[in-house]
């Protein structure tokens, strides 16, 4: 609950004027659709009135039509107002939102980023953000509207016809409407939750089923899986249902209270006609105002029933919006005369990863000096690959000390670290968009020759010129091009930056022995001569490529 | 209670005759799910009838007061019929809900489970086809976003059909110009809704690309924000993610200022209508209008009478407006599930069941073996015969058909000519899941559930007990895997094998089929992302399975492990 009032806070606090006057045009739809009936209730009972009693010639018929006319079509006009107002607000500040997420998110420690990669958990963020615009638009626009629009109905009932009836009216309906507002509240909430979980577990062990088919129909039991996911289904159908039986129950209590209360707004309007205490066109005001009551909470109830999912969507996203800031990131200023004789050096280097029971590295050693090219070489599962994350600050080492141009690495602010360090990683993403806007994100004064070049350097030049030159267009993700193609793609980009040191992750995987070779000396020429390029290599290419090789251990099994 | 037999139900289901639209597939006649649905709509149109009477009652208590000689008896009465309606309406209401909601279920849980049993038995590698996320997000997402046409649009569809009718003959007995006001009133909204909604739909449909792209560009950023921040451009990207969702959100309004356009106009008419009553029965009352009433002049109950229903002549159809798009979003979840059926997919030899092993040693033989691989070239597979407990590389270039073949020989694609003789009988429906029950299978990608270590690593043998699969997990030299994950055996991996690398994946795989028990194994690149010497290891244990008598076959580039087999085909570019 407190996730959604900090939410709240947030989409009231950036567009505050507008949901304001939304919310006063919200109280005018229903102050006028309140007005509306109350009103020709009573100018066609009077009128009645006056015809029976033959004064129908002198009664005064311009202003209350004149009144109708204005209620009716100011009620259309406030209502299309409120709507532009409300939506153009809460859409503002939800694309507010989303970008204070990615912020948040891109604040995060490296480690936890790539916790984010799993298809299912992004689109729940998404999902989650989605949910959101309920909060403003169906719960607290509607909840303030109808609080106002309720305590002036109640007021005008008392001051035009009895303070009686002003309060039958305000128990039965405030009795009815929480009655109704509860069952949505406690019944509703954990089918919801319910259901919220069971459509995730659903669209999991449909892609657990369908992805790997041909395994589990070798394993015989693709039957059994897809009855996992039907069963997953039919819980969903279940808790569907549960939750939409209270919905409508609730429909149902606050239906019958209207009703209640507009038939005892008749007897009690009856009475004080027979007591001689009000007109019968008055009384017809108390009748027909309580009939415009049902617009009034129908829009809160569809709000509430979604407040269990929107109280979990929110607590989700206030957890990524607090996600703790970069660890990584070094306070000390350049320290200027940074040097010594070595660009890079790990000295005495152990690193287990954050979810790990066993270090990776362990007491690892090696210097690097200006202008060479090493390659890391060792079995599988050595650790080289986290060598190079530990050597681009993606992790602090558990224990010794990485020293970038003489001074500890996380002592170096990240903007200084990564102008001069560039890492491939084994896995990289491409955005969508051409080609030129793929390498100019590593640096956005590129020219077109100067991407030329770098396409030339990963052999790419001819397959990018062939399909359309730099305009290509890449689909999401850099869909378009083939594995080896968006490799190389992104291998240009890291080169774009021109670093110090150049970490490379097995960078010619993939490609056959000519291209890694024709790419390997691409990459020479366009690093400068003291830089530095460290790779992690089980290729001989890439080992001949190198000054020398530094040959990685798999730390000492448990 | 049984499921029933997939292809049987298929087949009463057969796809829309042409012409129909596809939205009539959640609604086929003669379905228990049609039939509620038939009796809720029925059920809201009774509920939204008995205003009439409702509104009768009210006007003659309300008449009585007026009458000069008002009783409290009366008032009483009138209103406790008012009352009671009422609750009979709300109950309707109610009642009407639970069957429309029940018909909706039971509608999506049947298309649902048509699309998984077909697409759980579709032939991988046969081409064609959805992914299993768009299969996921159909099944689930887009499936549920039928429910509220079947729920709030075709009840509010059979209304607007019935309701304005009955009330116009409601109202017609006691004036016919209240039936008139009505009757002109009513045609002409549905007349500019069109030509608004003509605008909404062209402009919304823009729109759903674009409100899908906002959550798609956040998604791709997220996706890449490790390479974003190691080059140093995250700030960069912010800014030009705001930059576009504020494009964005200026189309966005554009679009629904047209679609908020739509439904004021309606609620425009539907008030200048009841205005329009209400004046013309005031008029009336007081005598300035003398023509319109049978009874001359209009009595003061019957003027009430036809006020309380004018808002309730254009309910219906403000009803149906707001649940217009459900249709659309309807009529394309359809049409994507009756493409998504129209699709070149083929089904997998068998039935995917569980059967007993064939027996008889598992020697195979291939004659005449061809498969077309569906962009004109053929795969014409050279002869071979493979005794139980032999071995064989199957080696080529990339795409030459080393997968396809493996693929053939588990009966997951049907050869298109050709037969395979699998432990001495013919590979086809009747024999290829006994035949499957022998199998155990390392795939190219690795998938891994989202289930503990010990679940994936039981895949291909759900029996075995922590020790066998830690003696297979050493025979892949995959021993460090388990004791480094955080909770060992019970650490949980994700789709793509959460915490795992590429190479330790690959080395699950196989410690998956060193710990079965099947006397054929299938390996497509076993050694692929593995160094030397974890490649020599995972050899030598591929080996020592081929010493207990089973066969082995591998589809591989490495030349080494291709060495080692008994006999090897070479299928060299496609032929």
């Amino acid at each position: 609950m407190s996730a959604l009032v900090t939410i709240a806070r947030r989409l009231f606090s950036e567009e505050w004027w507008p949901l304001l006057r939304g919310t006063l045009l919200s109280v005018a739809v229903l102050a006028a659709g309140i007005a509306l009936l109350g009103l020709s209730g009573w100018f066609i009972t009077a009128a009645g009135l006056a015809g029976l009693a033959g004064a129908g010639l002198v009664f005064e018929v311009f202003r209350p039509s004149a009144g109708v006319r204005f209620l009716a079509l100011g009620r259309t006009a406030a209502r299309y107002g409120e709507r532009m107002l409300t939506h153009d607000a809460t859409l503002r500040s939800l694309a507010r939102l989303r970008i204070s997420l990615l912020e948040a998110l891109s604040r995060r420690p490296f480690a936890r980023i790539a916790g984010l990669r799993a298809g299912e958990q992004l689109n729940r963020i998404i999902r989650d953000v989605d949910m959101l615009d309920g909060l403003v638009l169906r719960l607290i626009i509607p909840f303030a509207a109808a609080s106002i629009a309720l305590i002036g109905m109640l007021t005008a009932l008392w001051i035009l016809v009895d303070l009686k009836l002003a309060l039958w009216v305000f128990a039965g309906f405030g009795s009815g409407s929480i009655a109704g507002l509860a069952i949505v509240i406690f019944r509703a909430r954990k089918p919801a939750r319910r259901k919220f979980a069971f459509e995730n577990a659903f669209r999991t062990r449909t892609i657990d089923l369908i992805a790997p088919r041909g395994e589990w129909l070798v394993a015989g039991q693709v039957r059994e899986k897809l009855d996992q996911a039907l069963d997953a289904e039919r819980r969903l159908q279940d808790a569907t249902t549960e939750a939409d039986r209270a919905d409508r129950l609730s429909g149902f209590v606050m239906a019958v209270s209207e009703t209640l209360v507009s038939g005892g707004a008749l007897v009690m309007g009856a009475w004080l006609v027979v007591g001689g205490q009000v007109n019968p066109a008055i009384a017809a005001i108390g009748f027909f105002s309580t009939l415009a009551l049902a617009e009034i909470l129908g829009p809160l109830r569809r709000g509430l029933s979604e407040l269990g999912s929107m109280s979990d969507a929110a607590r989700r996203v206030v957890r990524l919006l607090d996600a703790p800031g970069k660890t990584e990131e070094g306070q000390a200023p350049p320290v200027a005369g940074r040097g010594g004789p070595n660009i890079l050096s790990f000295d005495a280097v152990s690193f287990a990863y954050p979810d790990s029971r066993q270090p990776v590295v362990e007491n690892a050693t090696f210097d690097l000096k200006p202008g060479e090219v090493v390659a890391l070489t060792g079995p599988s599962g050595a650790g080289k690959s986290s060598l190079l994350q530990l050597a681009a600050r993606m992790y602090l080492p558990d224990s010794g000390t990485i020293r970038f141009f003489g001074a500890p690495i996380d002592t170096w602010p990240e903007e200084e670290l990564r102008r001069r360090i560039a890492f491939l990683p084994q896995r990289s993403a491409l955005l969508a968009g051409t080609v030129r806007e793929a390498l100019r994100i590593a640096d956005p004064d590129l020219d077109d020759a100067a991407v030329w070049n770098l396409l030339a350097t990963v052999c790419l030049d001819e397959t990018i010129d062939a399909r359309g030159g730099l305009d290509l267009r890449l689909g999401e993700a850099g869909s378009g091009l083939s594995g080896g193609e968006s490799r190389r793609l992104a291998l240009a980009r890291t080169l774009a930056r021109r670093p110090k040191l150049l970490l490379l992750d097995e960078p010619t995987e993939g490609l056959d022995r000519e291209t890694a070779r024709k790419v390997l000396a691409g990459i020479r020429r366009q690093m400068p001569d003291d830089g530095v390029i460290l790779l992690a290599s089980h290729r001989e290419a890439e080992r001949e490529f190198a000054d020398r090789c530094h040959h990685v251990a798999a730390p000492a099994s448990v | 209670m049984a499921p029933p037999d997939p292809t049987t139900e298929a087949e009463e289901m057969p796809a829309p005759a042409n012409g129909r639209s596809p939205v009539s597939r959640f609604t086929r006649s003669g379905t228990d799910a049609e039939k509620l649905l038939r009796r809720a709509e029925w059920v809201t149109v009774a509920a939204s009838l008995l205003w009439i009477a409702q509104a009768a009652a009210a006007s003659f208590v309300l008449a009585n007061l007026v009458s000069g000689s008002p009783e409290i008896r009366t008032a009483i009465n009138g209103s406790m019929a008012f009352v009671l309606v009422g609750i009979l309406r709300a109950a309707l209401s109610h009642a009407a809900g639970a069957a429309a909601l029940q018909a909706s279920q039971i509608t999506i849980g049947r298309e649902r489970k048509l699309l998984l049993e077909r697409e759980a038995l579709r032939a991988p590698l046969a081409g064609g086809g959805k992914s299993s996320a768009e299969i996921a997000t159909l099944a689930s997402d887009k499936l549920a976003m039928t429910v509220p046409y079947l729920t709030r649009y075709r009840p509010a569809m059979m209304r607007a059909r019935v309701v304005p009718l009955a009330i116009v003959l409601a109202a017609l007995p006691f004036s016919w110009v209240a039936a008139l006001i009505l009757l002109i009133t009513g045609p002409v909204i549905p007349m500019f809704m069109a030509l608004v909604g003509m605008a909404a739909k062209e402009a919304s449909e823009r729109q759903m690309e674009e409100i899908g792209s906002i959550n798609g560009l956040l998604l791709e950023r997220i996706r890449a924000l490790t390479d974003l921040r190691l080059l140093d451009a995250a700030g960069r990207t912010i800014d030009d993610f705001c930059g576009a969702a504020d494009r964005l959100h200026r189309k966005t309004m554009r679009v629904l200022a047209v679609a908020f356009l739509s439904s004021t106009v309606l609620e425009f008419f539907s008030a200048v209508g009841v205005a329009l009553m209400a004046v013309y029965v005031g008029f009336s009352l007081i005598g300035q209008i003398g023509f319109g009433a049978w009874s001359s002049p209009l009595g003061v109950g019957e003027g009430i009478f036809l006020l309380l229903l004018a808002p309730d002549f254009y309910q219906p159809l403000r009803d149906l407006a707001a649940a217009w798009h459900e249709k659309a979003n309807a009529t394309a979840v359809a049409a994507e599930l009756e493409a998504a059926e129209k699709l070149v997919t083929e089904p997998v030899v068998g039935t995917g069941n569980r059967r007993p092993k064939l027996d008889g040693p598992a020697s195979i033989r291939s004659h005449g073996l061809r498969r077309d691989l569906g962009d004109g070239r053929a795969l014409t597979l050279p002869d071979f015969l493979l005794s139980a407990g032999q071995s064989l590389a199957i080696v080529g270039p990339s795409g030459s058909g080393k997968s396809t073949l493996l693929a053939l020989l588990a009966g997951l694609v049907a050869p298109s000519s050709g037969e395979l003789t699998v432990a001495g009988r013919r590979l086809d429906d009747a024999t290829a899941d006994g035949w499957r029950a022998r199998l155990a299978f390392v795939p190219q990608s690795p998938h891994f559930s989202h289930a503990s270590l010990r679940t994936n690593l039981r895949r291909f043998a759900p029996y075995a007990g922590d020790d066998a699969l830690r003696a297979a997990l050493e025979a892949a030299s995959a021993t460090r895997i388990e004791a480094r994950l955080p909770q060992g055996f019970d650490t949980r991996l994700g789709e793509t094998g959460h915490g795992v690398s590429g190479g330790e994946a690959r080395r699950l795989t196989i410690a998956r089929v060193l710990a079965s028990d099947a006397d054929v194994i299938l390996a497509d690149e076993p050694t692929a992302d593995l160094d030397v010497d974890t490649a020599r290891a995972v050899t030598d244990a591929l080996m020592a399975l081929k010493a207990e008598g089973r066969s082995l076959i591998v589809a591989t580039h490495d030349l080494e492990l291709a060495a080692r087999m008994d006999s090897r085909i070479d299928l060299g570019s496609p032929r």
